[in-house]
């Protein structure tokens, strides 16, 4: 009786004390962040001088009105989502079937284009850009959400096919076989066996790609030649570039505004997130 | 019913490989084809092939700088890597805590600092935090009556202040990662352990690591690669045009950058950029090791 | 504190979520939607289609004709310009349309000779101008600009385009460095000699507090330049020969290290910050900082550089920054006439006039500075007054590598604390092969 009693007291300490460190890692990580909002509420005055405090003297919006109001803030928005959708549905669609391939299919020269595409993944993409722009002049693909698209899906490929390659192989061979004896085809295996199952995989995928498009700007900002097609952080960039316009309070909202629905869309995909990620890595 | 067919396979990573060779391996390609010419500024569109010689020139650039920086990839690489995976190795122990119940919120709120693009979270740090006058840290400093200190202008603190940005900036997918490994793990081999008396240390050692292993190797190789490419932290921080912090801080993108990009020869970076390349391809033949592949 | 903190958290936990799972449910759906509706928002402002079938009748000047113009500076001041040249163009069919594009100078490198994606003329600072000739993207405006118009302007903002014997750049406005100073916080009389200014910065500035005399970005190149003119030496010469380590430039650098060690740590952000939130008495700083010390509410006062006298007797000389329009080679072959009628409108009196009125900018022309307002305008004509002494930014394409190891210099000396001459000696080989490396 005494026994569990102390143990009980014990695991509760425990946790007592887990939870302050936790509440303290999360805070110190956060902290830049809560920074960035109180700057960011705090006017165009802004408090980048003022004491020791997150908290803004004065709290107004007007930044993000302001932003709202004074760049083309919606249709940034609705370019990053279009952007991101297309993309996200290309490379899933693409690496899907190929690291189905490279996961049930025994041929040769396949563990040698596994690895070439983990080294080729090892170029500074940023080196790309000029050949991509030349190839593009050719096939008169610039100043097109196409030709974004094709950049971002080709950029993203390699890493889904590896992740979802791993997840793929955690499946058991043996749910397939049955159906494979029903007579149904490779897609019709994929659509309705494999892909329900690996699910967790190709969504915690595809993030990773909105949050690559979400948060690119370089090539954005580079391929379209028009403002209005700009994506968020195209726009953003382009928006604290200049000395005439640069306003910390306004690129914080701007930043702020920028991140939250990475964030929203992190929350509600969360569950799958974790047993997603694990599995892709199961023998990776 | 690991299959063999000779043609299915190709046809369906068919898509997959062109989009691959359209966006990766032709820019490598036409890169290996400008270090050959003499493209640069006063040879803009007639530029011709001139063979080797950009080699040359960039080997000669192999030099002690070069060395320096090579040095101080590998160091920020491997620490880096190592502080990434030991902190989160212990931060998601502590989320799968038997008992926590708040373990969600706090991932959510872990996985903050990812979403912001990462030359914004650059630039917030280096305003925000790292700033001599309105610096969270110097504010707090001189809260406790010390003195300013300037983070960026000389090359040990610099190099700390990267790091701390660039854990801030990795470490959410790293505990994800290892977050979701060990919810792999199967319980029994715990309560097994337990009924054994083994301690805190021997259920790491014997059981947590081991298993852990293989699930997150992947996700380390290609972490490694990405630190090893980093570009943006130190560059940002401390070599902004115009706003130089002070510290000499160079990895060998920034020292590439600084020697052969920002002169306007094609040729030459392409040639310095070949040359990088075939060294991360090295660099990778050593980390390669650690990933098994079952046939 | 911390409730505060993790009431704002849940609230934006909750909105997160709310808006969150909203839009990512509806991602997929209205992505149709979207295209829809962002494509007939981009064809009300988007001048491609146009610009193509301006193109295919380029000789008949009866045609509307559409010039499509680069920039990466701020979007009023251009709209301001295009407002005044479309005006006066009106009747000639001839419009223009100002784009901003960020990182122009690798935009060009890229879209310079791209005649149906790139601009036809392009407005930036005249620094660059020899890059862009040296790439062969850019026309002589020679032939297409009137004697009479390049006669109105300061010979100064002229000379700044010339690269060899040729004008490439028509100048629009001009940017020198000025001393602005808080009338508020400055006690007595702004000093005349560097000497008497760094005596007053001693007495008042105090760094553990954060209250400052003077600030400047003292290890930015172009900041630094105006001591370094004045003391003789050089960045980089006509001929592109660096000059970090001559004895002038050496003195000037040391000279200034002083006064940098009384100034913050030199950012950009921090200096302007520090201005715009009177902790700093007085700022070197440019025509772009106005907006923000006005929303600010300072009182401010303004001083020309120039005024400043070295103890060798010379005033300050900063760099003039030139902004002007340039032509590239594929629109000064296909629509000539339509791009000389620009290049006379956006030199005229009354661009200048609406720019220096509403954005502080200093006119080019010479005639705009009969406009009464204009002459009132005291930041306006101290950059008048400094254009005798300033010195154009060298043009030669060799200048645009000379930033980064000049600005390594000075923040090795006044950052790092390192010796200037052997500094000096560092950094000018390391200008010498980024030179080198060019050709």
């Amino acid at each position: 009786m005494k026994r569990t009693n102390r143990r009980k007291i014990k695991t509760k300490l425990k946790l007592a004390v887990l939870n302050l460190l936790l509440i303290t890692l999360c805070f110190l990580g956060l902290v830049p962040i809560l920074y960035a909002l109180s700057l960011s509420l705090s006017g165009s005055g802004g408090a980048l001088s003022a004491g020791l405090t997150l908290w803004p003297e004065k709290v107004t919006i007007e930044n993000y009105i302001k932003i709202i109001t004074e760049e083309p803030f919606f249709i940034w928005l609705s370019n990053s989502v279009i952007l991101s959708a297309a993309t996200m549905v290309v490379a899933i669609g693409f690496a899907v079937v190929a690291s189905y391939a490279f996961s049930r299919f025994r041929f040769k020269g396949r563990k040698g284009i596994l690895k070439l595409l983990l080294v080729l993944n090892a170029f500074p993409q940023i080196l790309s850009m000029f050949a991509i722009f030349r190839l593009f002049k050719t096939m008169e693909m610039l100043d097109s959400k196409i030709g974004l698209v094709i950049v971002y899906a080709g950029s993203m490929c390699i890493f889904s096919i590896w992740n979802m390659k791993g997840y793929f192989d955690t499946i058991p061979v043996e749910i397939e076989e049955a159906s494979k004896i029903d007579g149904a085809g490779d897609f019709q295996l994929l659509w309705k066996i494999v892909l329900p199952l690996a699910r967790p995989a190709v969504i915690v995928t595809a993030v990773m790609v909105l949050i690559f498009v979400w948060n690119e700007y370089l090539f954005a900002t580079t391929f379209l030649l028009n403002e209005k097609s700009y994506t968020l952080a195209g726009g953003l960039y382009q928006l604290q570039s200049n000395d005439y316009s640069r306003s910390w309070p306004l690129f914080s909202a701007a930043s702020i505004m920028v991140s939250v629905p990475i964030l929203a869309v992190f929350f509600c995909i969360q569950k799958y997130m974790v047993s997603g990620l694990t599995a892709g890595g199961v023998k990776g | 019913m690991r299959r063999s067919n000779k043609m299915l396979p190709w046809l369906y990573s068919l898509p997959a490989l062109m989009l691959v060779g359209m966006i990766i391996v032709f820019p490598i390609l036409y890169t290996g084809y400008i270090s050959l010419t003499n493209m640069n500024l006063f040879h803009w569109f007639d530029f011709e092939i001139i063979g080797l010689s950009n080699y040359a020139r960039a080997l000669l650039k192999l030099d002690a700088g070069f060395l320096s920086a090579l040095l101080t990839t590998i160091l920020w690489t491997v620490v880096n890597i190592v502080l990434q995976v030991l902190l989160a190795y212990f931060i998601a122990l502590a989320l799968n805590a038997q008992g926590l119940k708040l373990s969600r919120l706090y991932k959510t709120l872990l996985m903050f600092p990812w979403a912001m693009p990462a030359y914004v979270s650059i630039l917030l740090w280096r305003v925000g935090m790292y700033n001599t006058e309105f610096g969270l840290l110097n504010k707090l400093l001189a809260a406790m009556g010390l003195e300013k200190v300037n983070f960026l202008s000389e090359n040990v603190p610099a190099f700390i202040s990267c790091l701390a940005l660039n854990l801030w900036m990795a470490l959410p997918f790293m505990i994800m990662m290892i977050d979701g490994a060990l919810q792999s793990i199967d319980k029994s081999y715990y309560e097994s352990a337990q009924l054994d008396g083994a301690g805190f240390l021997a259920k790491n050692i014997y059981i947590t690591v081991p298993a852990l292993r293989g699930i997150i190797a992947p996700a380390v190789i290609m972490t490694t690669f990405t630190t090893f490419k980093q570009f943006d932290i130190v560059y940002l921080l401390t070599m902004q045009k115009g706003a130089l912090s002070g510290a000499t801080l160079q990895t060998i993108i920034t020292y590439a950058h600084q020697n052969a990009f920002v002169s306007n020869n094609y040729g030459l970076s392409s040639a310095v950029s070949i040359i990088i390349f075939m060294l991360i391809i090295c660099f990778s033949m050593g980390t390669n090791k650690g990933l098994k592949e079952e046939d | 504190m911390k409730k505060r903190i993790s009431l704002i958290m849940c609230g934006l936990l909750t909105a997160g979520a709310l808006f969150g799972c909203g839009s990512a449910a509806q991602t997929q759906t209205t992505a149709v939607d979207d295209s829809t509706e962002t494509s007939g928002a981009e064809a009300v402002s988007s001048t491609d289609e146009s610009t193509e079938a301006a193109e295919a009748e380029e000789q008949a000047s009866a045609e509307p004709t559409e010039i499509k113009i680069w920039h990466d500076a701020d979007e009023a001041i251009m709209q301001t310009i295009a407002d005044n040249v479309n005006e006066a163009l009106a009747d000639k069919q001839i419009t223009v349309s100002f784009e901003k594009k960020t990182g122009l100078t690798d935009q060009l490198k890229l879209y310079g000779n791209d005649a149906a994606n790139g601009p036809d003329m392009y407005f930036y600072a005249h620094d660059s101008l020899g890059t862009f000739i040296e790439m062969g993207i850019l026309s002589p405006i020679g032939d297409m600009a009137d004697a009479s118009v390049m006669g109105d302007l300061l010979p100064m903002t002229v000379e700044a385009g010339i690269y060899g014997d040729e004008q490439y750049l028509m100048p629009v406005y001009f940017e020198t460095l000025l001393f602005l100073y808080n009338k508020e916080l400055w006690n007595g009389d702004v000093p005349s000699s560097t000497e008497d200014l760094y005596k007053y910065m001693s007495a008042n500035t105090d760094a553990a507090a954060g209250t400052y005399a003077v600030v400047n970005q003292h290890s930015t190149a172009y900041n630094v330049a105006p001591f370094i003119n004045a003391f003789g030496g050089y960045i980089i010469d006509k001929d592109g020969n660096p000059g970090l380590n001559v004895q002038e430039t050496k003195d000037a650098i040391e000279y200034n290290k002083k006064f940098a060690a009384l100034q913050a740590d030199g950012d950009y952000n921090t200096v302007t910050t520090l201005f715009n939130e009177k902790k700093a008495a007085a700022i070197i700083g440019g025509p772009w900082l106005i907006s923000g010390i006005k929303d600010a509410g300072i009182d401010l006062g303004i001083k020309s550089l120039s005024d400043f006298t070295l103890p060798n007797g010379k005033g300050l000389a900063p760099y003039s920054g030139v902004q002007g329009i340039g032509v590239l080679k594929h629109a000064a072959e296909n629509k000539k006439g339509a791009v000389a009628e620009v290049l006379r409108a956006v030199a005229a009196p009354e661009v200048g006039i609406a720019l220096a009125n509403n954005f502080n900018c200093a006119p080019a022309n010479v005639k705009a500075y009969e406009d009464a307002d204009v002459a009132s305008n005291e930041m306006i004509m101290a950059m008048k007054t400094t254009a005798d002494t300033a010195q154009p930014m060298p043009n030669i394409p060799q200048m645009s590598v000379m930033w980064d190891p000049a600005e390594k210099l000075l923040a090795a000396v006044n950052k790092s604390g390192e010796d200037v001459n052997t500094a000096a000696e560092e950094f000018e080989k390391q200008a010498e092969t980024a030179i080198a490396d060019m050709q």
